[in-house]
């Protein structure tokens, strides 16, 4: 049995270099993974892009190497010799710089997990089951083109599972398939979330007017008919005082928020605003002219 | 005090702040009493901390013991604090709630103004608050699983509560238009010692 | 020089409870979520890798650990003065994203500070707002 499955394993690892290669020789993101990935802190934010160019003209060379007849052994002891190296620099990324990225089968960001080892493992198993071949993959595929194929397919397959920075192309849409047939989130009541009536309350000129008074997060919150009120603590002219804001609780009309700050023991009223008095609006909430360039 | 007597004096509470601020709807236009002191509108003043210094008017730790009005929390720098809770103080627990909704091994971050004797006057409070960057792995029935630096966390939506802001939309309670494999960034609370935190505010970026 | 506009964050760093705990001392190893400190997406080569806001049509400097910006919160006019200790936030993510409050709106995130120094000038529970950044 081992006889024809060997012989396949080259055929399968020339792929995953040959595709492994692509991106870190040919991808126009080539820089931007670099810099993402470990190798960045391993050889220095400088040399990143260059040895990740190696490291991608290295797996291109052993993948065509692989692909050519005839099958040697050597060429599965470098195969087995690299994805070694290669769960070496997983285990560093993991160590050393656990927020970086794999950088390995895709530009995508892919933080190292027990997959990305796993698929590494995956290959290391290939390399070493390749080393008895004698055969060509050619002559195995024109022999035996079912089980060959169908082998090499599953052996695929094991890998994309074990690929995570390809699961947004398979994964990703299957779970978004199930949320699209189960609908398992709410689609909104009529309820008014109390976020959407702070968001309201930030939008209204009286808020730019008077928020800089306020000592406190909010502190309390009721309906009241088309009202929603909401209290904050505010100082003001050296004066503690409860700031009540009515916003409107059923329509978006950030205009019409009014508020009053109260001195609750006393219930007396500091102060009543509606709109915005005339005055010119304070620097601060103009924007610069010339944002970005000149940063 | 009992519990009607209480609930009376809210009520009557209620209603007069609330006839404060819409009652007097007959004086639409301008600013209709008092007036803001230039100085009040515009507080920057100057900074007393150090960029770059720690805030002592700020905490941050477990609480680890309850009293009448105080909240003794141990830092995560082992720092310990004492936190006086005021009639003028906000709470926040997934949302704006009252002192005897937190507990024992509830964490927290709370500013207010540090007193002589070490106290914390604290303004406002907001107990298990997370703010958290990750893109949702998975959905499930009032759940979203979100990949969090590599690690799973499990947002709970909370129906009548839980908002969110699609990008440049108001918030609103409609998730429907969350997609699994997006980027999201969750307002919410922690449930301590677990991995699960129940939704106050996700942004998507749609 | 102008100020560069745009939306902030807030974010945890230091020893810290819950999803926190993790977090770590950020690119910098001095980030402490109760200290006057921020993260910049420029901050240095590979953070800018990272965050990518020229993407999103952001142009901002480089500069390293320590530096000192002063934020705005451009609904309230409070301002801090903090220094970089981390990378962040993710710009290129939310392109195009925007805060406002009034007429006043901010787009792409340009700024994350730390809870000490967020609670200062806004609140904890609102995760984003419009503000702008200074070097004096």
């Amino acid at each position: 049995m081992i006889s024809w499955i060997a012989p396949l394993q080259p055929l399968l690892l020339g792929l995953v270099l040959l595709w492994s290669a692509r991106l870190k020789l040919l991808s126009p993101h080539a820089a931007a993974a670099a810099g993402r990935s470990a190798l960045a802190r391993l050889v220095g934010e400088g040399r990143a892009l260059p040895a990740y160019r190696l490291v991608g003209g290295v797996e291109a060379a052993l993948g065509l190497v692989l692909l050519a007849p005839p099958a040697v052994p050597a060429e599965a002891l470098a195969s087995a010799a690299l994805s070694l190296g290669f769960a070496g620099y997983l285990a560093y990324a993991r160590l050393a710089a656990p927020d970086s990225s794999c950088g390995c089968l895709s530009a995508t960001r892919t933080p190292v997990r027990w997959r990305s080892f796993a698929r590494t493992g995956g290959l290391l198993a290939a390399s070493l089951l390749a080393l008895p071949a004698s055969a060509s993959w050619f002559d195995v595929l024109r022999t035996r083109p079912l089980p060959a194929v169908a082998l090499l397919l599953a052996e695929v397959a094991v890998l994309v599972a074990l690929s995570p920075e390809l699961d947004r192309h398979w994964l990703d849409p299957l779970r978004q398939l199930k949320v699209r047939l189960t609908r398992p989130l709410p689609a909104g009541g009529f309820e008014v979330p109390l976020d959407s009536t702070v968001e309201q309350l930030h939008r209204s000129p009286v808020w730019r007017e008077t928020a800089a008074l306020l000592t406190s997060d909010l502190r309390e919150h009721w309906d009241d008919d088309e009202w929603r009120i909401l209290i904050f603590t505010a100082r003001h002219a050296g004066q503690e005082a409860s700031a009540v804001y009515a916003v409107p609780r059923q329509r978006y009309q950030p205009a019409a928020v009014r508020v009053v700050l109260v001195d609750e023991p006393t219930g007396r009223v500091l102060l009543s605003l509606q709109s915005p008095p005339d005055a010119p609006e304070p620097d601060w909430v103009r924007a610069s002219p010339a944002t970005a360039a000149a940063y | 005090m009992n519990g009607g007597t209480e609930m009376t004096e809210t009520i009557d509470r209620r209603r007069l702040l609330t006839s404060a601020v819409v009652g007097s709807a007959a004086l639409a236009g301008a600013t209709a009493l008092g007036s803001l002191a230039p100085e009040a509108a515009f507080a920057a003043g100057d900074q007393a901390v150090e960029p770059g210094a720690p805030d002592p008017n700020f905490a941050e730790g477990r609480i680890t013991g309850i009293s009448a009005g105080m909240l003794f929390v141990t830092g995560s720098d082992l720092a310990l604090w004492r936190i006086r809770i005021t009639g003028g103080t906000s709470i926040w627990k997934l949302r704006p709630t009252t002192f005897d909704q937190v507990t024992v091994g509830d964490g927290l971050y709370a500013r207010g103004l540090r007193l002589p004797d070490g106290t914390l006057a604290a303004d406002s409070v907001w107990v298990n608050i997370v703010n958290v960057h990750a893109h949702i792995a998975a959905i499930g029935r009032n759940v979203l699983h979100l990949d969090h630096k590599g690690k799973r966390i499990v947002g709970h939506l909370v129906p009548g509560t839980s908002a969110a802001r699609y990008n440049n939309t108001p918030a609103v309670a409609d998730m429907s238009l969350l997609r699994v494999g997006k980027h999201v960034q969750v307002i919410g609370a922690w449930v301590p010692d677990t991995n699960e935190v129940e939704i106050a505010t996700v942004y998507a970026a749609a | 020089m102008a100020a560069l506009t745009g939306t902030m964050s807030w974010f945890c760093c230091g020893n810290s409870w819950g999803p926190c705990g993790t977090a770590g001392h950020g690119a910098c190893g001095t980030c402490n979520s109760g200290s006057y400190q921020h993260a910049w997406p420029n901050a240095s080569a590979a953070c800018f890798n990272i965050t990518r806001p020229d993407t999103c049509g952001v142009s901002m400097t480089r500069r390293g650990c320590g530096f000192r910006h002063y934020t705005t919160n451009r609904c309230n006019g409070k301002r801090i003065g903090t220094t970089i200790a981390d990378c962040g936030p993710q710009t290129d993510l939310w392109c195009g994203e925007r805060a406002c409050c009034g007429s006043v709106c901010g787009t792409n995130r340009i700024v994350d500070l730390t809870p000490a120094a967020y609670s200062q000038i806004a609140s904890l529970s609102s995760g984003l707002q419009p503000c702008s950044v200074d070097t004096v």
